[in-house]
């Protein structure tokens, strides 16, 4: 058992290195003329892909919900181009050799904060801080730390945070290097999450960060998830209509990230001009040339083991990024039992209502069952955070055990059910003919046979719920595919953190198996007897 | 011990049991005959309400256990039951399946409980089995494991519900002997069964249901010997019969011929029988046949299995007249064949009808 899972992990290592290295027939694009009928990716809600729509009618525009898998999808020659904003761009460009930014910009748009329609008091706090932020030069000044060309370490500002208060609750993508991306500690920083603390100390509140997928932002705004959207979030007309946007703090455009043209790789570099202009925001971004690059020594080439050490190092070692790994590795865990246990009490509860005689129990079982069954989990997930639990402070972690509890009921109860009535009704006749109240006859015959019966089932069911915990980061929670997307998100590197995250599934998965293997065993009433004759 | 009056049962609209009176004394067998879906299950399970009555009283020393504040688990301890598939809990072993309800039901320690459980193994001949599970037991051996499952409860009456119905025939003498070494013992007993000879044997005495009623009553040679109604006769004689009716000279013989021989294949009779069979209808059809532009011929052919008598009943309207009268016939040809292949030919005349009843000969 061990042996066969090592060697298929390692298969699947060998060929997912064999075809991540052959590229497809690749276009190579050197201006807007070639991108015509290339494949583009763009990010999912963004700006962009309405330029890109536009701009490039005939090309084909695929959407990501990250741009790490957009870079993955890039590297693996699925796509042509990625059109993202400038600060992504460069920061794909800088940590990847093998691309570089398109000169001339798409477009420019404008960056700002996000308040709940009708929060007018808070809009206006904020505006007049960011307008003494730019008074100052606060923000000239936090574009050049942020937004740098170079490897160098950031700079961050020191920010004393009041300790108590009203907790000011930040919405936040936090796998966009540098605006906002999670630090070795653990913290959201980059420019926005600098940002949101200073805002938060000129306001005399205590900060709160939601990491959530960029398109579930919104919805967390309007449902006072969180008070303020501070995630790079560009100015839209269709935006406008469900939120109210503060003054721009950062000129923004959308650019074309392509694969670079000739064999020696070379850092594509950007040279940002004229920063401190931002009320002339739309000459406010100027893309320099990608000669200006420094080498990076890592862009030797190297071996292929030496590489998945380097790998390991940068992303597993490098920032303690392991501790995010396990910490998202408790998440899953914690949810993935918490859920099971919820959803087998209740679907015991909704077995015994279903199997009942009487309509007013049994039709709400059934309604119940055909709901939870027939509805994705993620937008039942989706439902309780924003809906049901909208205005609610309410964990989120709490939030994604209620939503697999409640489909992990709708399916065990259907599983107990086949169970129970897999037990012959003859024996349950049986125990009552003994003496045996009702009561007693299902804890002592049917209970027993049902368990065995339902096992194997529950099982495969329990597994498929653990796996199907990795779409909790839409809801802010940190969970073990979240980490790895954050990971992927600092070092745009698809292959190591995914298979490391599948292995860690795969681990969680088998031990929890382990686990009610055990109970199978114990529940089967012959085994006692294999021991003995064994002894 | 057991007073059972008026009992009735519904299921829906489907009346099964009509009106039941009876009284069980301690130390009583009795054995309950009767065709299927007569409701004999249906009042054994009324008795320990398995299946609610519709009405009536049942009275176990002195209480009615349809009261609403009856203990009914408490009175079921008292009469357990067996059942036609056994019902073992095929996830304890037959030890265990013995020990389970005097541990959990009568606070019995699993000690206690298992040497006794061992002692009734013993007494069905099963004490080896004692680590099996169900699955791996015959049928004959899981209906003594069932009987010594009831035992351990130590109950007052048990309640036998075909017990050997479910078992192939090389496996119920086994069952049946152990039911009979109850019933010398003493032990009180209500046997739903269709070994006829078992029941006449064991009980002390026979019910034979009916019609959702008990029909007839009494001692076993009373019932097996002399039963007093038709439908207990036909029943005890194990009759099965065939009939037809014939309304025009023009009838359709050859189709007529090939049911009656579909009849006597089921009834396995040899050929010889067959072939004087189907001459014995051809000629007394002769005879009737210049009646039938007349009148409405009624032709049963009943076959006692265990008489192994067959008989002819022939039904005619019109006038009172014997048609087998020798003045009516113009040669005796075919009443000499008749004659020949008959023991006895009884002509009465019954509502309005002629009815003749022919006695074949037993072929050797």
């Amino acid at each position: 058992m061990k042996y066969c899972s090592l060697k298929a992990v390692i298969i699947c290592l060998v060929i997912f290195a064999v075809s991540a290295g052959c590229g497809k027939n690749e276009t190579v694009i050197t201006g807007f003329d070639d991108v015509k009928n290339a494949k583009i990716g763009v990010m999912t809600g963004s700006t962009g892909e309405g330029v890109a729509r536009n701009r490039f009618p005939q090309a084909q525009v695929k959407s990501f919900d990250d741009i790490m898998d957009a870079v993955a999808a890039m590297k693996s020659g699925q796509l042509d181009a990625i059109m993202t904003l400038i600060p992504a761009a460069l920061q794909v460009a800088k940590k990847n050799p093998e691309f570089r930014l398109l000169p001339e910009p798409l477009d420019s748009e404008d960056t700002a904060i996000a308040t709940k329609k009708g929060n007018d008091d808070l809009l206006a706090a904020v505006d007049r801080i960011i307008s003494d932020l730019k008074a100052d030069g606060t923000l000239a000044d936090m574009r050049k730390r942020w937004l740098k060309a170079d490897m160098t370490p950031y700079v961050e500002m020191k920010i004393t945070l009041p300790k108590e208060g009203n907790v000011l609750k930040i919405g936040v993508s936090a796998t966009r290097e540098p605006f906002s991306f999670v630090d070795k500690d653990g913290r959201v920083t980059g420019h926005d999450g600098e940002l949101a603390r200073i805002i938060g100390a000129r306001l005399g509140r205590p900060v709160v960060f939601s990491d959530m997928k960029f398109m579930a932002l919104i919805p967390a705004l309007q449902s006072e998830k969180v008070d303020l959207i501070i995630s790079g979030m560009n100015i839209t007309a269709e935006r406008q209509k469900t939120v109210n946007f503060t003054q721009p703090y950062f000129a923004n455009a959308q650019v074309m990230l392509v694969k670079n043209r000739g064999e020696t790789p070379r850092i594509a570099g950007a040279k940002l001009v004229s920063t401190e202009d931002l009320k002339d925001k739309r000459i406010g971004v100027m893309l320099g040339p990608a000669h200006e690059g420094r080498a990076e020594p890592k862009a030797a080439p190297v071996s292929f083991f030496a590489g998945i050490a380097n790998s390991f190092q940068s992303n597993i070692i490098q920032e303690n990024r392991y501790l995010l790994l396990l910490d998202g590795l408790k998440t899953t865990v914690a949810i993935s039992v918490l859920a099971t246990l919820i959803g087998t009490l209740l679907g015991a509860l909704v077995c015994v209502m279903r199997m009942s005689k009487r309509t007013v129990l049994n039709l709400p079982a059934r309604v119940y069952i055909s709901i939870l069954r027939g509805t994705p989990v993620l937008v039942l997930l989706m439902l309780v955070f924003y809906v049901v639990f909208a205005s609610v402070n309410i964990s989120p972690v709490v939030v994604a055990v209620i939503a697999f509890g409640m489909n992990f009921a709708a399916y065990s109860a259907e599983i107990f059910r086949t169970g129970i009535e897999g037990v012959d009704t003859g024996q349950t006749e049986a125990g009552i003919a003994m003496g045996f109240s009702k009561v007693q006859t299902f804890i002592h015959i049917v209970l027993p046979q049902m368990v065995r019966r339902i096992l194997p089932i529950y099982k495969g069911e329990f597994i498929s719920l653990v796996k199907m915990t990795s779409i909790v980061g839409y809801i802010a929670v940190q969970d073990l595919t979240k980490a790895s997307d954050i990971i992927r998100s600092r070092t745009f590197d698809a292959f190591f953190p995914l298979v490391m995250v599948a292995i860690l599934y795969f681990l969680i998965s088998w031990l929890l198996m382990q686990s009610l293997d055990y109970l199978e065993r114990r529940t089967d009433p012959k085994l006692k007897r294999r021991k003995v004759a064994r002894a | 011990m057991i007073q059972i009056k008026h009992l009735s049962k519904k299921f829906g609209e489907l009346v099964v049991l009509k009106d039941i009176s009876i009284e069980i004394i301690t130390g009583e067998v009795i054995a309950i005959i009767g065709p299927s879906g007569t409701g004999k299950s249906t009042f054994l399970r009324c008795l320990n309400l398995l299946d609610r009555p519709s009405g009536g009283s049942i009275t176990i020393d002195g209480i009615n256990i349809l009261d609403a504040k009856a203990d009914v688990p408490k009175v079921r301890q008292k009469m357990n039951m067996v059942f036609q598939s056994f019902n073992l809990f095929s996830h304890l072993s037959v030890l265990e399946n013995l020990t389970l309800g005097p541990i959990k039901l009568r606070g019995m320690s699993a000690k206690d409980a298992e040497l006794k459980a061992l002692d009734l193994l013993k007494l069905v001949g099963l004490a080896e089995k004692a680590d099996s599970y169900p699955d791996e037991l015959s049928g004959g051996q899981k209906q003594r494991v069932a009987i010594a499952r009831c035992l351990a409860m130590d109950p007052e009456i048990i309640l036998f519900d075909e017990p050997t119905s479910a078992l192939d025939p090389t496996m119920v003498s086994e069952v049946l002997s152990v039911i009979r070494r109850l019933a010398k013992d003493g032990m009180t007993m209500a046997i739903v069964t269709h070994e006829m000879d078992f029941a006449r044997d064991v009980a002390n005495r026979v019910l034979y249901m009916d019609e959702g009623l008990i029909y007839e009553e009494g001692t076993p040679q009373q019932l097996f010997d002399n039963p007093q109604k038709e439908k207990t006769r036909t029943f005890i004689n194990r009759i099965r019969s065939f009939n037809c009716q014939i309304s025009s000279p023009d009838y359709d013989l050859y189709a007529m011929n090939a049911e009656i021989e579909t009849f006597c294949e089921k009834q396995i009779l040899p050929k010889k029988t067959r072939q004087n069979l189907l001459l014995l209808v051809e000629e007394l059809l002769q005879i009737y046949n210049p009646l039938l532009s007349t009148t409405l011929l009624d032709l049963t052919i009943a076959y006692s299995e265990k008489k192994e008598s067959l008989e002819l009943v022939l039904e005619s309207t019109g006038e009172a007249v014997n048609p087998l009268d020798k003045n009516l016939q113009p040669d005796e040809l075919g009443l000499n064949i008749i004659n020949n292949l008959t023991e006895s030919i009884k002509y009465q005349r019954v509502n309005d009808k002629n009815r003749v009843t022919v006695l074949m000969k037993k072929t050797l």
